[in-house]
């Protein structure tokens, strides 16, 4: 990794971690749900752009929104593939992480594979039955971001470690 | 003291961990040449998974993680058992780079 690239990456890892911050204060504040997943979805991005420069470099990087899917299981296989045998981390991990990293990457407004899924954590949109459906009143049911959903647990730690290493 | 691993044996190190926290992970080769003499020169995985966007040639790359027992960086490239069929001549091409796909560590 150039040197340049090096600060790129940092960059983007310390981005990360302070979105991750900003959205814990949204948990305290009790923030509407569609603005803790903004910035679930935004740390996510971030930290996986800083694994992606380190592996393409910054010039290489595509300028799309569409890699948390495939890049946060990878930095999940990698991290918890180096603990000990005996952690508890099984496959059920890796397999939730990447369930909930296809979620995370649909939340940005940009995405919404192929049209079949409006819903997004930032602007109005418009549902299959024309209705005007707005982020601050939406449910997300496919993501529980609660401090109690083991999943989420997990992937914001991730997201934190995985982050650091590059900060 | 206890003498530092090759990068060959952190490598299988790495595809076993990987093997035993991903179901859907079905094969890693290495990707060589390995530059044992350049510590910074990262450790380059092919890793097949069910599943995975087929995105093609895009390398993520990982530092060294001492505490942990690798103390080399590593790149991963992820790619679908699709995409694997279709890898000729066992080169991988991205950017101007051209790797060769080279033994493999593990399959599922």
């Amino acid at each position: 990794m150039t040197a340049k690239d090096r600060q790129w990456a940092r960059g983007f890892a310390r981005q990360a971690i302070s979105d991750l911050r900003v959205r814990e204060q949204l948990v305290d504040s009790k923030a509407e749900k569609c603005h803790r997943l903004h910035f679930l979805q935004m740390a996510a991005e971030k930290a996986s752009k800083a694994f992606l420069i380190a592996g393409n470099g910054h010039e290489n990087v595509k300028n799309s929104h569409a890699y948390i899917a495939t890049t946060l299981p990878m930095i999940a296989r990698a991290f918890y593939g180096k603990l000990n045998p005996k952690s508890e981390i099984g496959g059920w991990q890796v397999q939730a992480i990447r369930r909930y990293a296809g979620e995370i990457q649909l939340l940005a407004p940009a995405l919404n594979n192929g049209d079949t899924r409006r819903d997004n954590s930032e602007y109005p949109w418009e549902d299959a039955q024309g209705n005007v459906c707005v982020p601050c009143e939406y449910s997300f049911p496919n993501i529980d971001d609660r401090d109690q959903d083991r999943v989420i647990v997990l992937l914001i730690r991730l997201i934190r470690q995985a982050a650091e290493s590059y900060s | 003291m206890t003498m530092r691993k090759t990068k060959l044996e952190t490598a299988k190190s790495l595809a076993e961990g990987h093997f035993r926290v991903d179901p859907n992970l079905v094969r890693v080769h290495l990707i060589e040449p390995i530059d044992q003499t350049d510590p910074d020169d990262p450790i380059r995985l092919l890793e097949v998974v069910k599943g995975t966007f087929e995105r093609g040639i895009e390398p993520v790359g990982f530092t060294a993680d001492p505490a942990h027992g690798v103390e080399y960086p590593s790149i991963i490239v992820e790619i679908s058992p699709e995409e694997y069929k279709t890898v000729s001549q066992g080169k991988l091409h991205f950017a101007n780079r051209e790797w060769t796909i080279g033994a493999e560590l593990a399959a599922r």
